[in-house]
Order: structure tokens, then sequence, then C-alpha cells
């Protein structure tokens, strides 16, 4: 836990095994004592987001209660994808997450859209990679943000790299859009609140791809105000999945 | 010693102005780097002839600490050619940027040409950076292929596959020997990736200075050192392997 006054949700960890990815939960433990994190929001990787969500699902819902479960189902799975999503809901499940690029479709395909309407029904928001060119483009996150304006989208990785430039007027268009700063630079995080959207921003540290340590140092290079600080790394993430 | 091989030295990005040469040395300054590689953004867009000589100039005050590269545009042929033969004759640039994705041509639609260059390249022992890891022109796999064409050249993929092309830039580094990876973009345990497939003598350091400011290249430098890589490595990939290819002594 963090030892000072300030708390910190990290909003993007991954757990498993994805190429030359590995995170387990007894390091991430660690990784979250060593870094002062209070919550984090995981998610699968690898063949567990891919297509093996269930196996993925159970390890993210099993880690505990300082960790949260971000789960996924693969779109092209069809019933058996939602009938998995309501299995995670039953088990605590606060989000649902979608990464077109290795889950193999458009965000505004119509094979997505069950899922989205489940996420909808249960009050969710919805974390989608961004940044891939093709499935994970920002401005299709954009439209189907359009398409279900009472959901909240989170653009993950907030574009990273190039498709950054996309997301300052996504965010400026389409209000329920917010984004997840993990891996992008942190210019584009000050523009951001400058720009008066310090709501719109979640922190996360994208481990174990970046690590804790050098995503609070972007943070702390900002020299935030503290309500816009608290906001980023504490206050935007509790409200969007509805942390106790 | 810390070398930054990739970063831009110009006055705008298009309307918006960009850093002066006094804020870039003082961001150099404050992160601890001695020198940088540096580049222009808008030669990429407008007469590539002005704009080396722009970039010259502002190299010229601080030639240990601010180290030009050449751009020309490929799509004109021989022009090119003569461009850049006439920056190498200048004595004052080490090494040639080209950027696929922003100059818009392909490296396999112009292939002749951009052999005829890496030839000239290597000839002169330059290397040449070229921005990698964003398709259709600049995917890491199109860069890789430059450096088959011509192994005699020293081919820098400028972002090591950036994002989503890290796997590929490590095999490809690995396994063409004239191919290096610029790690400018990749996140810690990408780079540690990339040493440990690659080699470390394989790898450089970048940051996009000057594209954005110095919390690019403090979190960058922070990149390489969260990489988990030994002492001796972060020394190669920081400085040592950069001092090599541009034959700094």
């Amino acid at each position: 836990m963090n030892s000072s006054d300030e708390r910190i949700i990290d909003a993007h960890v991954a757990v498993g095994r994805e190429h030359h990815l590995s995170l387990d939960e007894n390091e991430l433990l660690k990784r979250l004592d060593e870094g002062g994190i209070d919550l984090a929001i995981a998610r699968p990787m690898g063949a567990e987001l891919a297509v093996l969500n269930r196996r993925g699902n159970d390890r993210v819902l099993s880690l505990g209660p300082r960790v949260r479960g971000l789960v996924s189902a693969n779109p092209w799975f069809g019933d058996e994808a939602s009938d998995e999503l309501k299995r995670c809901r039953d088990r605590g499940a606060v989000a649902l997450y979608l990464h077109p690029t290795r889950q193999g479709f458009m965000p505004t395909d119509p094979i997505a859209q069950p899922l989205v309407v489940f996420a909808t029904e249960q009050n969710w928001p919805v974390v989608i990679h961004t940044g891939t060119y093709i499935q994970s483009d920002v401005l299709a996150l954009a439209e189907l943000a359009r398409r279900f304006p009472q959901t909240t989208f989170v653009a993950d990785t907030a574009g990273f790299t190039d498709m950054w430039f996309e997301l300052p007027g996504v965010l400026e268009e389409v209000p329920n859009v917010m984004l997840c700063a993990s891996l992008v630079w942190g210019r584009a995080i000050l523009n951001t609140v400058n720009a008066g959207r310090a709501d719109r921003i979640l922190f996360g540290s994208g481990e174990p791809r970046d690590r804790i340590g050098a995503a609070l140092a972007r943070i702390d290079r900002l020299e935030l105000s503290p309500e816009h600080r608290r906001m980023v790394l504490w206050d935007n993430a509790r409200r969007v999945f509805k942390l106790q | 010693m810390i070398i930054d091989f990739h970063a831009h030295l110009d006055d705008r990005w298009f309307d918006q102005p960009l850093m002066s040469r006094e804020q870039f040395i003082a961001a150099m300054d404050r992160c601890g780097v001695d020198a940088a590689c540096v580049f222009t953004l808008m030669g990429f867009f407008e007469d590539s002839r002005r704009h080396n000589d722009l970039l010259a100039g502002r190299a010229a005050a601080l030639p240990e600490r601010l180290i030009p590269f050449i751009t020309v545009d490929p799509k004109l042929g021989e022009a090119s050619i003569d461009e850049l033969r006439r920056c190498i004759a200048l004595g004052v640039f080490r090494g040639i940027k080209l950027h696929p994705w922003l100059q818009a041509f392909a490296p396999s639609m112009l292939k002749k040409t951009i052999v005829r260059i890496a030839e000239i390249a290597a000839e002169k022992d330059l290397p040449i950076l070229f921005h990698d890891g964003t398709p259709p022109y600049a995917t890491t796999f199109q860069i890789g292929a430059v450096a088959r064409w011509v192994p005699a050249a020293k081919i820098v993929l400028g972002h090591a596959g950036l994002a989503d092309y890290t796997l590929a830039a490590a095999q490809l580094a690995r396994d063409i020997p004239n191919l290096y990876a610029c790690v400018c973009g990749p996140r810690p345990a990408d780079i540690a990736h990339i040493v440990a497939t690659a080699g470390a003598e394989k790898v450089l350091f970048g940051s996009d200075l000057g594209l954005s400011d110095w919390m690019i290249l403090a979190d960058r430098l922070d990149a390489v050192r969260y990489a988990g890589i030994s002492d001796e490595q972060t020394r190669m990939v920081l400085g040592g392997n950069a001092r090599r290819l541009l034959r700094l002594l």
C-alpha cells in the first residue's frame, strides 16, 4: 500500500504471458507494493486474451481485493462470449476489455456489439486497446462511443504511439471517451490537462511492458496541481470503475 | 557518455513552434545527455536542400553536441543523389535520416534510388536512420529489406519497431548484420527483449527530443534504465554503440 497520504489506482496492468512479457500474481503484488499502488485494474494477455478467455478471466478475478478484474471475451465466440461475461459479472468483474488487434475485429463490427450492449447493461466501462493501425484505430473507438453515449469508453494506451494525434479531437467531440495514460508520453497527458480535461485521464502503468516507477515518474514530471494529480491518480478511476 | 541517436532540431512542426537550440541544449543538460544526432522535421515535407542548410546552421555552434544528419527526397531520383553528395561535401553531417511515412514513399517503390543512397552512405561510412514501425510505407520489415539490399550500409531502425513491431525489430536486428535498433519508443520490457535477442551491440538510445520537450528525453532514458539490463549493456546502448557508428573518438 502507498505509505504517503496519496492514494493511487493503476488502471492498466496485464497478467499472464504474451511473447516476451510475463507477470504473475506474486510479482504483480510485489511491484504494486514497491510502487505504492493501492489498487490495480488487471486484464488478461496473450492466449488468455485472444482465445482462452475463461482461463485469463479467472486469473484476473482471483488476484484478491487489491486487484480488480478487467475481463475480456473474444467476440468471435458469439453467445459463448456473452455467457463468459455473465459468469465474470457474478465473480465481481468491474469492466470489459477488448483488444481488437489481438482478438481480430474492428470495434464497429456487428460481432462486437452484443458484448458492448452487455457492458452497458451492467453499467461497466469498456476499455479498448488503441494505437495499433487498422483494428485499434482511435477513431473506430470514437464511433463506437457515439453509438453508446451512456457508456464510458477508455482508449487504452492513448493511441500509443502515433495514433495519439487523433485523441485530442476525440476527447473534444465525444464526451464519453477517456484515455488511459499507460505508455504515452508526458506532454500528451499535460496537454490534455491543460485543455481542461483532467477528469478524462486515468493513470496506468502498462505493467509488465512498462514499469510502475517509470510511469509514476512521467506523472511527477508534469508537476500537476494537487487537485489534478488526485483526479488522474485516484478519483477518475474510482469513478469510472465504480470502486468503493 | 550519453548520445541521443534520434532527435529533431527544427523551428516548427507545421504551424506549431518547436524549442529553440538553447532550449534543446538545456533539455540535454537537464537529462545528462552529452550529444544528440539531430534531424529536420519540416525538411521531410518541404525543400530538403534548404532544410539541410538550416539544420547545418543550427548545429554549427555546438559541433561537439549537435550531430546533424542529412535528409533528401528520394522521390526526386538523381536530384536527391546530387543533394546527398552536396551535403556530404560540406563535411558537417555524420549520417542520413529518411522518413518513408512522412516523405511518402515505400523503399521498394524507389528501390534504385534507395540503393544508390545506401551505397553512397556505405562508401562514406555514414549510418542511415529510417523511421520504422508505421505502415504502409515504413514497417520495420520494409526497413529491414533495405538493409538486405545493401549489406555494406549501416541501417538503423529509428524506432526499433515503435509500439507494434518490437518483436520483429529484435529478430531483424539479430538476423541482419548491418541492421541496428534505436529504442526510441519501445518500453522497458521491449528494450530488455531487443537487447537479449539482437545483442546489446546492435541497440542505440533515442528520444525524439525536439518533437516533444525535455520530458520525453527523461522518459526514454527511464525506459532504458528500467529495462533491467546490465551496466555494461546500458553503457553500450546509451552511448558506446553510437560512438562506434558515428566514428567518434
